[in-house]
């Protein structure tokens, strides 16, 4: 602090000059000197050392003049040290030669005394009090007593006046402040504060020996105060608690005076501004010092006019009266632009962080410079820069962004808003020609440079000129950066589109396939017309094949996976992209399943029938499995014809039948006799095979037997399954499959199915030989004879073979009792036992 | 060094006291933006920071008075120390005369200041071993006698920095646990109740 470079900074600009004694029509006999000035909205009062109070108007229009309104003489021997507006009462306090008068705001009316008092060192108005109320109060330290004076403004314009004593003894007051219920009084020994409620006081500090005349000042609208040693301001709150750091000024002050967020300091010859927050130093205001005297600077405390400061010089130039200089603040917006104009961004950006602390800039006009930041930089090429105030900028709509990258007009020039900011960078053109145009000033100013000649170009680009493809790469991916930010906001449809298609466009420009692909196979809202054939002419077919999946447009979607399958599939995929280097290391069978797994995808939720059987044989040549899941998709809203699909499918492909009727049967519960034949025969002919099969090359490995022998039996299991649960096959039909077959379980039920008991028996008893199964289908048909027929068939089992005894001794000891015992001797003795 | 949000923050006034010279300033800036600068500027007045420390799930928010070592703003110290929770007391050990100071500052502060502010001594610019003119024991046994915590910093190295204000925030949340709630103000859980119990000592 207090180390701050000095500042080109405007914070306050010249408003009006005047000269008091000319305009009041003063003759040059007769010089005014000023002792103390005061603002009240745009009055002026200045009271002269000759015990004069002269008011003005100022105008906040640079060319109006101020006008003189009134000159009020109050005694020649009354010197004025201070003026205090009073608003609230309609009065203006006067303190002049120890004495308070009190004058009408319009100094109409003669000036009266207020109260007896003599010897008044020093006089403050309540900062905080409350304005609307018709009374206010003022803390007077007279002699070694603190008083508090409150005034009430009654009816008629009569003012009545109570005064009563806060606390004493206080010696030697130099000045007080009154903010909140705390009466700050300074003294040559140091700084105090007094409650005015109780007068109880309490010492802030003491000042070092030699300080210069102690001062207070109610700062932030009176909930601070600043308290002067030496060159330094210490700020301390209502309680005399200090809040933040010191202010350390140039000089000494004589006189401050707060137009917020600045304090301004009137040294000897020169005004010096402040930043209230941080105690920067920023604007100088220099006078030449040509005579005895100080400058006196003043606000309105009182909050109206803030914007306004008049500096009151009173020394006497040449004899000649002195001269008041009305200065007004300069709008953050102004300072900006200021700084923007000289292309300093960094002045700019922390102007505006300290605007925006400061609470003197509005949320939309910060997003407005952010903008106005964005746009200067990126036709300065720091396109970084550039996009990171774009993203800062609530206002700024992608749209704006838009002419950078495709050139007008285009599908999207409509929607450019016709924003023109403040006029400090050419309309926005495709960035081809920024980049361009900025290397040729950078060209220029590295020239001038050459010749001594100041440019503002960026240091760093006149060091290293960068390269145009360098710079076009950075352009670009910044735009990217802005584009997928600008994705996550909430905008219109049209301006949606264009964002998600020029994005497109930039990825395709830097060749960023992963992101293209990612892009168009995610909801997006890219135009396609805009799109396709670019990415056909520059071999995204997979992107394209993306997108027109996205967009619903399945057919061309299919046809460019289908192509794609088959160049994979014939190696022709090194020569589809022009930077194949990516392609290369994918493996092609995988390239190929993943035209196959893209397809499927789009064809699961598709209910056009045509189309899904167009494309079904490609996929189903690469993985079956994937047809199978086309077919048996349940995210389609119309179910495909089975007549179709099963008419469709290559008959070679089993599995896929299979798997079709099986998911129609099981899944979709279909009940249509003639499928649930199909899908039995189906499974008896790949049981068979399957037997076949492991009968011809039975000589394998144990491993290898092992599996097969697992999967003979799964497949035997679900055809037995089947067999056994549906009831709406043909049995007869696949009866004529098997017959020759050694599928004698499956007969067994086929036969059952067809209510052949005998036959059944016959094969689970004798080809089976499982007596158990047997019996317990004797139960199932639940009569004697059956037990019967089956003991037959244990004592002669026929074609050579011997009668099985132990099966008929069970059957016998099993159910022998409930069997008609007539019956059983006429089988025994009919097989001559 | 970063808070966690989720905790409850506690406010503590820290105020740092010692001559002129002995990098007051440094060790702030060290702790509170992790720089050091070889020619730090005097300090005019006093300089305020703020700065958050997790302690365990605990945060401690420092606020941080960093005073002016010439003897001329002696004067305004007490304004800064006055209700502080913690005080680092600094000197330099090149430096013998600013340990003498430091031992003064202790004795006012024991004298003026509140009874609970927990006291640290840092003996500073440990780095510049070869000019050592304070041992570590002399110092030591000094703060053992007066009830102090003491360490050996550099602000230039960063030794022990982070480590003096951790220290402190633990010494301020154990002592919070134990110390009756009436014994002054220590820790606050906002900064207006700070305002208040600040205007409480003054009047």
């Amino acid at each position: 602090m207090g180390s701050h470079p000095p500042s080109s900074r405007t914070a306050l600009e010249p408003l009006a000059t005047l000269d008091p004694a000319a305009l009041a029509g003063l003759p040059p006999s007769s010089p005014l000197t000023v002792r103390a000035a005061a603002l009240s909205g745009h009055l002026l009062y200045l009271g002269t050392g000759g015990g004069k109070l002269l008011l003005f108007s100022l105008h906040d229009e640079e060319a109006a003049s101020p006008d003189f309104l009134r000159l009020l003489p109050i005694g020649a021997t009354l010197p004025v040290s201070a003026i205090i507006p009073l608003p609230s009462v309609a009065r203006i306090l006067v303190l002049a030669q120890g004495i308070l008068l009190l004058a009408d705001p319009l100094l109409s009316r003669p000036v009266r005394r207020l109260g007896s008092l003599r010897n008044v060192s020093a006089v403050a108005a309540h900062a905080t009090a409350d304005p609307s109320s018709p009374s206010c109060s003022v803390a007077v330290a007279v002699g070694k007593k603190l008083l508090r004076v409150d005034l009430e403004l009654r009816d008629g314009d009569e003012l009545d006046v109570q005064t009563r004593e806060i606390a004493a003894p206080v010696d030697d007051v130099k000045a007080l402040a009154w903010v909140g219920d705390s009466v700050f009084v300074a003294t040559a020994m140091g700084y105090s504060l007094f409650s005015s409620g109780d007068g109880q006081g309490v010492d802030i500090f003491t000042v070092p020996e030699s300080s210069d005349q102690p001062r207070v000042k109610p700062l932030s609208g009176g909930e601070e105060v600043m308290l002067l040693v030496d060159n330094v301001g210490v700020v301390v709150g209502t309680f005399g608690q200090p809040v933040g750091s010191s202010l350390v000024f140039n000089t000494t002050p004589h006189c401050i005076a707060e137009v917020f967020p600045y304090v301004v300091v009137a040294g000897d010859s020169k005004v010096d501004v402040y930043r209230r927050r941080n105690g920067a130093h920023l604007q100088t205001i220099p006078f030449a010092r040509s005579g005895p005297g100080v400058l006196i600077v003043a606000s309105d405390d009182d909050g109206r006019g803030k914007e306004l400061l008049v500096i009151a010089t009173a020394y006497k130039r040449n004899y000649l009266a002195c001269q008041v200089f009305c200065y007004r603040k300069v709008s953050a917006v102004e300072q900006i632009k200021a700084s923007l104009r000289r292309k300093n961004y960094k002045e700019a950006i922390s102007l505006l962080e300290e605007f925006e602390t400061d609470g003197e800039i509005s949320k939309d006009m910060i997003s407005f410079v952010h903008a106005q930041l964005g746009f200067l930089l990126f036709f300065d090429l720091r396109f970084e820069d550039a996009v990171n105030h774009f993203l800062l900028s609530e206002t700024l709509q992608p749209s704006e962004i838009f002419p950078f990258i495709m050139r007008d007009p285009n599908r999207w020039s409509d929607l450019v808003p016709r924003k023109r900011y403040w006029g400090l960078h050419p309309p926005p053109k495709p960035l081809e020609e920024v980049i361009d145009d900025g290397l040729v000033t950078i060209q220029q100013a590295l020239f001038l440079k050459k010749a001594g000649v100041d440019t503002v170009v960026d240091e760093d680009f006149l060091s290293n000129p960068p390269s145009r493809a360098d710079l076009l790469e950075l352009a670009i991916r910044n735009i990217i950066r802005f584009l997928c930010a600008s994705r996550m906001k909430n905008l219109s449809f049209p301006e949606m589109e264009g964002v998600d298609t020029l994005l497109m466009y930039l990825y395709r420009a830097l060749d960023l396939v992963d992101d293209m692909e990612k892009l168009a196979s995610s909801q997006n809202s890219c135009i396609v017309d805009e799109l396709e054939s670019l990415l056909d002419d520059s071999g995204h077919l997979r992107t394209l094949a993306f997108l027109y999946g996205s967009k619903g447009m399945c057919s061309k979607a299919l046809a460019i996976w289908r192509v794609l399958a088959r160049n994979y599939g014939a190696g022709l995929w090194k020569d589809l992209s022009e930077n194949g280097s990516d392609e290369i290391s994918i493996d092609k069978k995988s390239s190929e399943g993943i035209a196959a797994i893209e397809a499927s995808k789009i064809l699961k939720t598709s209910s056009d029938e045509e189309l899904i059987l167009e494309h079904l044989g490609w996929i189903a040549d690469i993985d079956q499995e994937l047809a199978i899941a086309v077919l048996t998709s349940d995210m389609r809203g119309k179910q495909l014809s089975p007549e179709k699909v099963i008419a469709s499918v290559d008959s070679e492909k089993v599995v896929i039948h299979q798997r079709y009727l099986q998911w129609l049967i099981e899944d979709q519960s279909c009940d249509d006799s003639h499928y649930h034949t199909s899908y039995a025969l189906l499974l008896a002919q790949s049981a068979m095979k399957a037997v076949h099969m492991e009968a011809k090359y039975g000589g394998k490995d144990d491993k290898e037997i092992d599996s097969d022998v697992q999967f003979i039996y799964s497949l035997r299991d679900r055809l037995q399954l089947f067999l056994q649960a549906s009831d709406l096959y043909d049995p007869e039909e696949v009866l004529d499959v098997i017959a020759e077959s050694e599928l004698w379980l499956e007969k067994a039920i086929l036969y059952r199915k067809m209510g052949q008991e005998n036959i059944v028996l016959q094969i689970l008893a004798l080809k089976l030989e499982d007596s158990e199964a047997a019996e317990q289908y004797c139960a199932e048909i639940g009569r004697d004879d059956a037990y019967i027929q089956l003991l037959g068939l244990y004592l002669d089992p026929q074609n050579g073979k011997e009668p099985m005894f132990t099966a008929a001794v069970r059957l016998l000891h099993n159910h022998g009792k409930s069997l008609d015992p007539l019956q059983v001797l006429e089988v025994l003795l009919l097989h001559q036992y | 060094m970063a808070a966690n949000a989720g905790n409850k923050i506690r406010n503590a006034k820290l105020v740092l006291l010692g001559d002129v010279g002995t990098g007051k300033s440094s060790l702030v800036l060290r702790f509170v933006k992790g720089q050091f600068v070889e020619f730090q500027e005097s300090t005019i007045g006093a300089a305020f920071f703020s700065q958050t420390l997790a302690v365990n799930d605990e945060t401690v928010k420092f606020e941080i008075w960093d005073t002016a070592g010439q003897e001329r703003y002696h004067s305004l110290a007490p304004m800064y120390y006055r209700g502080a929770a913690a005080a680092i007391v600094v000197y330099d050990i090149t430096n013998a005369a600013s340990f003498t100071k430091a031992k003064k500052w202790v004795q006012e502060l024991q004298a003026q200041g509140n009874p609970n502010t927990i006291m640290a001594l840092a003996g500073n610019k440990a780095d510049l071993l070869e000019a050592r003119q304070v041992t570590a024991d002399e110092a030591k046994a000094y703060a053992q006698e007066n009830g102090l915590f003491f360490m050996e910093t550099s602000a230039k190295t960063a030794i022990n920095v982070n480590d003096v204000f951790y220290e402190i925030a633990k010494k301020l949340l154990q002592g919070q646990q134990v110390q009756n709630p009436q014994g002054g103000m220590v820790l606050n859980q906002r900064p207006t109740e700070r305002t208040v119990s600040a205007s409480s000592c003054c009047s």
